[in-house]
Protein backbone atom coordinates (compact mmCIF):
# COMPACT_ATOMS: atom_id res chain seq x y z
CA UNK A 1 0.00 0.00 0.00
CA UNK A 2 2.66 2.59 0.81
CA UNK A 3 4.42 1.81 -2.48
CA UNK A 4 1.21 2.46 -4.44
CA UNK A 5 0.70 5.75 -2.61
CA UNK A 6 4.32 6.69 -3.27
CA UNK A 7 3.88 5.97 -6.97
CA UNK A 8 0.75 8.12 -7.14
CA UNK A 9 2.25 10.99 -5.17
CA UNK A 10 5.43 10.97 -7.25
CA UNK A 11 3.57 10.78 -10.57
CA UNK A 12 1.16 13.60 -9.72
CA UNK A 13 3.91 15.84 -8.29
CA UNK A 14 6.07 15.21 -11.35
CA UNK A 15 3.23 16.03 -13.76
CA UNK A 16 2.33 19.22 -11.89
CA UNK A 17 5.94 20.44 -11.69
CA UNK A 18 6.35 19.86 -15.39
CA UNK A 19 3.10 21.42 -16.55
CA UNK A 20 2.98 24.29 -14.06
CA UNK A 21 6.63 25.27 -13.88
CA UNK A 22 8.58 23.35 -16.54
CA UNK A 23 10.69 21.73 -13.82
CA UNK A 24 11.72 18.20 -14.63
CA UNK A 25 13.25 15.53 -12.39
CA UNK A 26 16.86 14.86 -13.35
CA UNK A 27 19.30 12.04 -12.85
CA UNK A 28 21.62 12.43 -9.90
CA UNK A 29 24.64 13.14 -12.13
CA UNK A 30 22.77 16.01 -13.81
CA UNK A 31 22.06 17.79 -10.53
CA UNK A 32 24.12 20.77 -9.49
CA UNK A 33 25.72 19.69 -6.25
CA UNK A 34 25.09 22.04 -3.38
CA UNK A 35 25.65 21.71 0.31
CA UNK A 36 23.94 23.20 3.34
CA UNK A 37 20.99 24.34 1.27
CA UNK A 38 18.22 25.88 3.29
CA UNK A 39 14.85 24.19 2.93
CA UNK A 40 11.44 25.88 2.90
CA UNK A 41 8.37 23.94 3.94
CA UNK A 42 4.67 24.41 3.38
CA UNK A 43 1.65 22.49 4.57
CA UNK A 44 -1.96 22.11 3.45
CA UNK A 45 -4.63 20.33 5.48
CA UNK A 46 -7.64 18.55 4.08
CA UNK A 47 -10.82 17.05 5.48
CA UNK A 48 -12.93 14.48 3.72
CA UNK A 49 -13.42 10.69 3.56
CA UNK A 50 -10.01 10.73 5.19
CA UNK A 51 -8.25 13.71 6.68
CA UNK A 52 -4.68 14.79 6.95
CA UNK A 53 -2.17 17.07 5.38
CA UNK A 54 0.32 17.25 2.56
CA UNK A 55 3.68 18.83 3.23
CA UNK A 56 6.31 20.02 0.77
CA UNK A 57 9.95 20.59 1.66
CA UNK A 58 11.79 22.37 -1.13
CA UNK A 59 15.40 23.48 -1.47
CA UNK A 60 15.46 27.26 -1.44
CA UNK A 61 17.56 27.07 -4.62
CA UNK A 62 14.60 25.85 -6.70
CA UNK A 63 12.11 28.49 -5.58
CA UNK A 64 13.31 31.37 -7.81
CA UNK A 65 13.10 29.07 -10.85
CA UNK A 66 9.63 27.99 -9.74
CA UNK A 67 8.42 31.59 -9.73
CA UNK A 68 10.19 32.61 -12.93
CA UNK A 69 8.90 29.62 -14.86
CA UNK A 70 5.34 30.04 -13.57
CA UNK A 71 5.38 33.69 -14.59
CA UNK A 72 7.51 33.40 -17.73
CA UNK A 73 10.15 35.79 -16.39
CA UNK A 74 13.67 36.11 -17.73
CA UNK A 75 16.45 34.30 -15.87
CA UNK A 76 18.03 37.54 -14.67
CA UNK A 77 14.89 38.97 -13.10
CA UNK A 78 14.70 39.19 -9.34
CA UNK A 79 11.82 37.57 -7.48
CA UNK A 80 10.90 38.34 -3.90
CA UNK A 81 10.78 35.88 -1.01
CA UNK A 82 7.05 36.55 -0.78
CA UNK A 83 6.62 35.45 -4.40
CA UNK A 84 8.71 32.33 -3.73
CA UNK A 85 6.58 31.39 -0.75
CA UNK A 86 3.42 32.13 -2.72
CA UNK A 87 4.55 29.89 -5.58
CA UNK A 88 5.56 27.11 -3.17
CA UNK A 89 2.15 27.18 -1.51
CA UNK A 90 0.34 27.28 -4.83
CA UNK A 91 2.37 24.31 -6.10
CA UNK A 92 1.49 22.38 -2.93
CA UNK A 93 -2.19 23.28 -3.25
CA UNK A 94 -2.34 22.09 -6.85
CA UNK A 95 -0.51 18.83 -6.09
CA UNK A 96 -2.83 18.17 -3.14
CA UNK A 97 -5.95 18.92 -5.17
CA UNK A 98 -4.81 16.54 -7.89
CA UNK A 99 -3.57 13.72 -5.64
CA UNK A 100 -6.69 13.31 -3.51
CA UNK A 101 -9.10 12.33 -6.35
CA UNK A 102 -6.54 9.80 -7.62
CA UNK A 103 -6.27 8.24 -4.16
CA UNK A 104 -9.93 8.45 -3.09
CA UNK A 105 -11.83 8.56 -6.38
CA UNK A 106 -13.59 11.48 -8.12
CA UNK A 107 -16.78 10.98 -6.12
CA UNK A 108 -14.97 11.81 -2.89
CA UNK A 109 -15.35 15.38 -1.66
CA UNK A 110 -12.55 17.06 0.24
CA UNK A 111 -12.30 20.49 1.78
CA UNK A 112 -8.81 21.88 1.46
CA UNK A 113 -7.57 24.47 3.89
CA UNK A 114 -5.50 27.45 2.79
CA UNK A 115 -1.84 26.41 2.55
CA UNK A 116 0.72 27.94 4.88
CA UNK A 117 4.48 28.12 5.24
CA UNK A 118 5.71 25.61 7.79
CA UNK A 119 8.38 26.48 10.31
CA UNK A 120 11.05 23.91 11.16
CA UNK A 121 9.60 23.63 14.66
CA UNK A 122 6.15 22.87 13.27
CA UNK A 123 7.62 20.26 10.94
CA UNK A 124 9.59 18.61 13.75
CA UNK A 125 6.45 18.49 15.89
CA UNK A 126 4.48 16.94 13.03
CA UNK A 127 7.08 14.25 12.42
CA UNK A 128 7.23 13.41 16.13
CA UNK A 129 3.43 13.13 16.34
CA UNK A 130 2.84 10.92 13.36
CA UNK A 131 4.49 8.79 10.69
CA UNK A 132 3.72 9.80 7.10
CA UNK A 133 1.84 7.31 4.91
CA UNK A 134 3.76 8.41 1.84
CA UNK A 135 6.97 10.30 1.16
CA UNK A 136 8.63 10.97 -2.20
CA UNK A 137 11.57 13.03 -3.39
CA UNK A 138 11.79 14.72 -6.75
CA UNK A 139 15.39 15.52 -7.65
CA UNK A 140 15.49 18.68 -9.75
CA UNK A 141 18.42 20.41 -11.40
CA UNK A 142 18.94 23.00 -8.66
CA UNK A 143 17.71 21.07 -5.64
CA UNK A 144 14.97 18.79 -4.53
CA UNK A 145 11.34 18.79 -3.49
CA UNK A 146 9.99 16.30 -0.97
CA UNK A 147 6.26 15.63 -0.76
CA UNK A 148 5.08 14.03 2.47
CA UNK A 149 1.51 12.82 3.02
CA UNK A 150 0.08 12.43 6.52
CA UNK A 151 -3.31 10.84 7.09
CA UNK A 152 -4.97 11.07 10.48
CA UNK A 153 -5.25 7.74 12.19
CA UNK A 154 -8.70 6.30 12.28
CA UNK A 155 -10.14 8.53 9.54
CA UNK A 156 -10.23 5.75 6.99
CA UNK A 157 -8.71 2.40 6.27
CA UNK A 158 -6.15 2.78 3.52
CA UNK A 159 -7.02 -0.72 2.33
CA UNK A 160 -10.49 0.42 1.32
CA UNK A 161 -9.30 3.19 -0.98
CA UNK A 162 -10.05 2.78 -4.70
CA UNK A 163 -6.57 4.07 -5.62
CA UNK A 164 -7.40 4.95 -9.22
CA UNK B 1 -15.52 44.58 -27.74
CA UNK B 2 -13.00 44.64 -24.88
CA UNK B 3 -13.89 42.55 -21.84
CA UNK B 4 -13.35 43.94 -18.33
CA UNK B 5 -12.21 41.13 -16.07
CA UNK B 6 -11.98 40.38 -12.38
CA UNK B 7 -9.49 37.75 -11.17
CA UNK B 8 -9.99 36.45 -7.63
CA UNK B 9 -7.31 34.17 -6.14
CA UNK B 10 -5.39 34.35 -2.86
CA UNK B 11 -2.14 33.62 -4.73
CA UNK B 12 -0.69 36.70 -6.39
CA UNK B 13 1.55 34.42 -8.47
CA UNK B 14 -1.51 32.55 -9.75
CA UNK B 15 -3.30 35.82 -10.52
CA UNK B 16 -0.25 36.90 -12.54
CA UNK B 17 -0.24 33.55 -14.36
CA UNK B 18 -3.88 34.02 -15.30
CA UNK B 19 -3.22 37.59 -16.50
CA UNK B 20 -0.32 36.32 -18.61
CA UNK B 21 -2.46 33.52 -20.05
CA UNK B 22 -5.19 36.04 -20.88
CA UNK B 23 -2.71 38.33 -22.64
CA UNK B 24 -1.42 35.38 -24.68
CA UNK B 25 -4.95 34.28 -25.58
CA UNK B 26 -5.71 36.95 -28.17
CA UNK B 27 -8.89 37.94 -26.40
CA UNK B 28 -9.76 41.66 -26.58
CA UNK B 29 -9.05 42.68 -22.99
CA UNK B 30 -10.20 45.83 -21.24
CA UNK B 31 -9.38 46.52 -17.60
CA UNK B 32 -8.20 43.61 -15.44
CA UNK B 33 -9.00 43.92 -11.74
CA UNK B 34 -7.69 41.61 -9.04
CA UNK B 35 -8.72 40.49 -5.57
CA UNK B 36 -7.23 38.14 -2.97
CA UNK B 37 -10.45 36.63 -1.61
CA UNK B 38 -14.17 36.55 -2.20
CA UNK B 39 -14.92 39.56 -0.01
CA UNK B 40 -12.41 41.71 -1.90
CA UNK B 41 -13.85 40.33 -5.11
CA UNK B 42 -17.33 41.57 -4.19
CA UNK B 43 -15.79 44.97 -3.36
CA UNK B 44 -14.20 45.12 -6.83
CA UNK B 45 -17.59 44.29 -8.36
CA UNK B 46 -19.09 47.26 -6.51
CA UNK B 47 -16.30 49.56 -7.66
CA UNK B 48 -15.96 48.60 -11.32
CA UNK B 49 -17.97 47.43 -14.27
CA UNK B 50 -17.01 43.78 -14.68
CA UNK B 51 -17.95 41.63 -17.65
CA UNK B 52 -16.44 38.34 -16.47
CA UNK B 53 -15.12 37.00 -13.17
CA UNK B 54 -12.42 34.33 -12.87
CA UNK B 55 -12.54 32.87 -9.37
CA UNK B 56 -10.57 30.39 -7.27
CA UNK B 57 -12.40 28.31 -4.66
CA UNK B 58 -10.10 27.83 -1.67
CA UNK B 59 -9.43 31.30 -0.29
CA UNK B 60 -9.37 32.83 3.18
CA UNK B 61 -12.03 35.26 4.49
CA UNK B 62 -14.60 34.29 1.82
CA UNK B 63 -14.16 31.36 -0.54
CA UNK B 64 -15.06 31.35 -4.20
CA UNK B 65 -18.31 29.43 -3.86
CA UNK B 66 -19.56 31.85 -1.20
CA UNK B 67 -18.64 34.74 -3.49
CA UNK B 68 -20.60 33.18 -6.37
CA UNK B 69 -23.61 32.68 -4.10
CA UNK B 70 -23.48 36.38 -3.16
CA UNK B 71 -23.17 37.40 -6.81
CA UNK B 72 -26.16 35.29 -7.79
CA UNK B 73 -28.28 36.81 -5.02
CA UNK B 74 -27.76 40.39 -6.23
CA UNK B 75 -29.60 41.76 -9.25
CA UNK B 76 -26.59 43.85 -10.36
CA UNK B 77 -24.17 40.90 -10.43
CA UNK B 78 -26.36 37.82 -10.93
CA UNK B 79 -25.79 37.76 -14.69
CA UNK B 80 -22.02 38.22 -14.69
CA UNK B 81 -20.42 35.08 -16.14
CA UNK B 82 -18.07 33.26 -13.79
CA UNK B 83 -15.21 30.90 -14.56
CA UNK B 84 -13.91 28.88 -11.63
CA UNK B 85 -10.21 27.99 -11.90
CA UNK B 86 -9.47 25.55 -9.13
CA UNK B 87 -7.77 22.33 -8.07
CA UNK B 88 -11.20 21.01 -7.10
CA UNK B 89 -11.46 17.34 -8.06
CA UNK B 90 -14.83 16.29 -6.66
CA UNK B 91 -17.39 15.59 -9.38
CA UNK B 92 -20.22 16.57 -7.03
CA UNK B 93 -18.72 19.95 -6.16
CA UNK B 94 -17.90 20.71 -9.78
CA UNK B 95 -21.49 19.89 -10.72
CA UNK B 96 -22.75 22.13 -7.92
CA UNK B 97 -20.65 25.01 -9.26
CA UNK B 98 -22.00 24.44 -12.76
CA UNK B 99 -25.54 24.53 -11.38
CA UNK B 100 -24.70 28.00 -10.07
CA UNK B 101 -23.88 28.99 -13.62
CA UNK B 102 -20.10 28.79 -13.38
CA UNK B 103 -17.79 27.27 -15.94
CA UNK B 104 -14.95 25.18 -14.54
CA UNK B 105 -11.27 25.00 -15.46
CA UNK B 106 -9.00 22.64 -13.55
CA UNK B 107 -5.56 23.69 -12.33
CA UNK B 108 -3.03 23.43 -13.85
CA UNK B 109 -4.49 25.06 -16.94
CA UNK B 110 -3.28 26.09 -20.36
CA UNK B 111 -3.79 29.55 -21.91
CA UNK B 112 -5.71 27.84 -24.70
CA UNK B 113 -8.22 26.41 -22.25
CA UNK B 114 -8.93 29.82 -20.73
CA UNK B 115 -9.23 31.35 -24.21
CA UNK B 116 -11.68 28.69 -25.40
CA UNK B 117 -13.92 28.96 -22.34
CA UNK B 118 -14.00 32.77 -22.49
CA UNK B 119 -14.75 32.70 -26.21
CA UNK B 120 -17.63 30.29 -25.58
CA UNK B 121 -19.02 32.56 -22.87
CA UNK B 122 -18.59 35.73 -24.88
CA UNK B 123 -20.02 34.11 -27.96
CA UNK B 124 -23.03 32.94 -25.97
CA UNK B 125 -23.58 36.44 -24.57
CA UNK B 126 -23.33 38.05 -28.02
CA UNK B 127 -25.73 35.56 -29.60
Amino acid sequence: MPERLNEILYRVAEEILESLAFLFPVLDEERKKTSNVFVWGASISFVGPFSGRLVILASETILPDLVKNMLGLDAGEEVSLAQQHDALMELLSIVCGNVLPVVAGKKAMFNLDVPKILSSEEYDTLMKKQDPVSQVTLELENGQADFILFIEEGTLSLNSLPLA
Amino acid sequence: MAINLLIVDDSSVMRSMIVKALRMSGIDLGAIHQAGNGKEGLDRLDEHGIDLAIVDINMPVMNGEEMIDCMRSRSDTSQIPVIVISTEGSEARIERLKEKGARFIHKPFTPERIRDVINELVGRQNA
